[in-house]
């Protein structure tokens, strides 16, 4: 942190600035100009120097400024009529009314109680801190849950370390950059996207955006994601109202659209992972869904002999394609003495 | 080697402890008076974050009229029953009487929580998580993020195991085990637990005299039974972590592309190492049991390669050649 390092003001707690700062936007209607909010608030106004050098305070606001929108707390800027592009004059304040639970959302017991499950979903990563959030504001409103779901203890997983710059990416519309591993092929390639919408789908996480180079809305995994996603500061206008809800829409017509008939062993661990899939348990062979061929050839080839695939015959190349590749990886000489100092 | 999880920043917790003191205004104005046990049960929080968080607020204030933060200006509290016997009255108020709305993410976090619990048998029907998901977009500050989770289908023997578990009865079923073999067991249920698309029962297993998980979907015939389960979820630990390691746990060593790495970083436990040599990387893994981990390697595409024992070597290789051989080849 960016403390001043003058001669010792009384030293604030973050938490107490924080919450001066919002106490003081919400209490002024008309709203507070930074000269004022650096002068009178608590926290600010120990190391305000009038008529000195407060940059460093003024910087101090502005991460502030961004914490406390962080939260989803409304702060807003307003210019005084006639006197735009003045940013002396701006003033911030945080609407009442707009920053209150409105009084006509109430929950039910009942409702708490599957929303405090619905929350407990998320046990790491980083919606379990938003979710952590929200809990605690339901519980603020001081209605007991019934638990109607006692003894279940549901998690969701965003494994993928994409998943948090994404999110945050998507939420203040900046477009990103990542390397992106295509299922089925073997070198990866940079993607510039706007981010519009994540989505759980076959229990994978997807992103869904617009590919800058192809202009076109795409579908990424995460999984598939290699390294960082950068963040840059293009900002994008696309509106992305629904889009979650399109973008499962898509997935889910291209699993109906695409079918393999497998035969699967039975009582193996394949048959117990596709039955649950299967159009029929009863079916022999057995009719299976999938959503990409190159995802699904993967899974397949994992059950090794437990599952054949008759149809559609580009599955079933793609299956045999890696099982040789791994039957080669796997005899005669260790890749490890091939790969020693070859370049790609 | 586990990818970092923490998170930046001294900022992070200054900006969540506003939020708590957030909640926790309301909370205190809606309960006249109200023990500090009390309230760090009704949040799941320790004591001494509420009176922390409730020694602040009743020093805190606006600035008022004056700029200096008069008296009349700051919240305040009884500070006799506070300090002398734990308990928490608000005896001034400022500014804030109500609760805060939710975040877009934040609503956007429960919205696909419940999205995600609309495939349990058993739980709340579309109606009722349509409505849920309406009040979460009214009550939130901004329009809630595009996060969206496709139910599962779950599977079919989540009925019984579900009803076992309400009506806490022994739970009877045919068990296929990781390497292969079916065994017949009965289970006292203690909890449903999922992980993404997968669900487990974790019981009291009569055969093994010790709490157990199973998957769900390797579980057959499935019978609720006539006896009164002996064991329940509140007589019995049950560990939190669901794969522990053991003793018969297999390390391998798997050769893999670094770019590739993300591809297998769900599989790494505290103690996976990685050591890059040229634009390889080699990691060792510790994988459950000696029957999964070749389904692992086989199902990476054949971008990975197993160095190391020899013998997995030789068992992900006769692996692929079986399956190849059902294809002819």
């Amino acid at each position: 942190m960016f403390e001043s390092t003058r001669a010792t003001p009384p030293r604030v707690p973050v938490e107490e600035r924080l919450f001066s700062l919002v106490l003081a936007l919400l209490a002024s209607e008309q709203g507070l100009t930074k000269a004022e909010i650096l002068s009178t608030v608590q926290g600010y106004r120990q190391r305000f120097v009038r008529g000195g050098d407060n940059t460093s305070l003024e910087r101090q606001f502005e991460r502030d400024k961004d914490d406390v929108r962080e939260l989803g707390i409304p702060l807003e800027t307003v210019e005084p009529p006639g006197e735009s592009g003045n940013n002396q004059l701006l003033r911030y304040r945080i609407p009442k009314g707009e920053y209150d639970l409105p009084a006509e959302v109430t929950f039910s017991p009942a409702e708490i109680g599957v929303l405090s499950l619905a929350g407990t979903v998320w046990r790491e990563g980083s919606l379990s801190d938003e979710s952590q959030r929200a809990l605690h504001k339901l519980r603020a409103l001081g209605v007991e849950s019934s638990d109607p779901l006692i003894g279940y203890a549901p998690r969701l997983r965003t494994r993928e370390s994409a998943f948090a710059p994404l999110n945050t990416a998507m939420d203040r519309k900046l477009e990103v950059a990542f390397d992106y591993l295509k299922p089925g092929d073997e070198h990866a390639r940079r993607r510039r996207v706007a981010p519009l919408a994540l989505v759980q789908h076959e229990g994978r996480w997807h992103v869904h955006g617009i590919d800058r180079d192809a202009e076109e809305p795409r579908t990424f995994l995460l999984s598939r994601i290699l390294g960082a996603v950068t963040t840059t500061r293009r900002s994008f206008t696309e509106d992305n109202a629904g889009s979650a809800e399109r973008a499962l829409t898509d997935l889910r017509g291209l699993y109906e659209s695409q079918c393999a008939l497998l035969d699967v062993r039975p009582n193996t661990e394949a048959a117990r992972r596709l039955l649950t899939r299967a159009l029929d348990r009863e079916d022999a062979p057995l009719r299976v869904h999938y959503t990409d061929v190159n995802v699904f050839a993967d899974e397949l080839a994992g059950y090794g002999p437990e599952v054949l695939v008759r149809e559609p015959a580009a599955l079933r190349d793609a299956v045999i394609e890696r099982l040789r590749r791994t039957l080669r990886n796997h005899t005669a000489e260790a890749v490890s003495d091939r790969s020693e100092g070859e370049s790609r | 080697m586990t990818k970092s999880t923490a998170r930046a920043g001294a900022g992070l917790q200054g900006r969540d402890r506003l939020a708590f003191l957030l909640v926790l205004v309301p909370y205190l104005i809606e309960h006249e008076q109200v023990s500090v046990a009390t309230a760090a049960e009704h949040f799941g929080v320790g004591e001494a974050l509420i009176r922390e968080s409730v020694a602040l607020i009743a020093v805190s204030g606006v600035p008022g009229e004056t700029s200096a933060y008069q008296h009349e200006d700051l919240f305040d509290i009884d500070w006799d029953l506070f300090e002398q016997r734990d308990q928490i009255v608000l005896t001034r108020l400022v500014v804030i009487d109500d609760s805060p709305r939710f975040s877009a993410r934040e609503a956007a976090a429960l919205i696909a929580g419940l999205q995600y619990l609309s495939a349990l048998p058993g739980s709340a029907d579309d109606e009722v998580i349509g409505s849920l998901m309406s009040k979460l977009a009214i009550g939130s500050s901004g329009r809630p993020t595009e996060v969206a989770v496709a139910a599962s289908p779950a599977t079919a023997a989540l009925v019984p195991v579900r009803d076992a578990l309400a009506q806490r009865r022994e739970l009877s079923f045919d068990y296929l085990s990781a390497d292969g073999r079916t065994e017949h067991r009965t289970v006292d249920p203690l909890r449903v637990e999922s992980l993404d698309r997968d669900w487990y029962l974790r019981g009291w297993c009569h055969l093994r005299q010790a709490v157990r998980t199973f998957r769900i979907d390797r579980m057959n015939s499935v019978e609720i039974g006539e006896n009164q389960a002996q064991h329940g979820a509140d007589d019995l630990s049950v560990p939190s972590d669901f794969f522990q390691p053991s003793a018969t746990d297999l390390t391998v060593t798997i050769n893999i592309d670094t770019a590739a790495l993300p591809m297998i970083a769900e599989f790494f436990t505290a103690d996976s190492q990685v050591r890059e040599v040229g634009n390889r990387s080699l990691v060792n893994l510790r994988l459950g049991h000696v029957h999964g981990f070749k389904r692992v390697v086989a199902g990476l595409g054949g971008l990975a390669e197993v160095t190391d024992p020899g013998t997995a070597r030789e068992e992900v290789a006769a692996w692929s050649r079986e399956a190849l051989a059902g294809y002819g080849l």
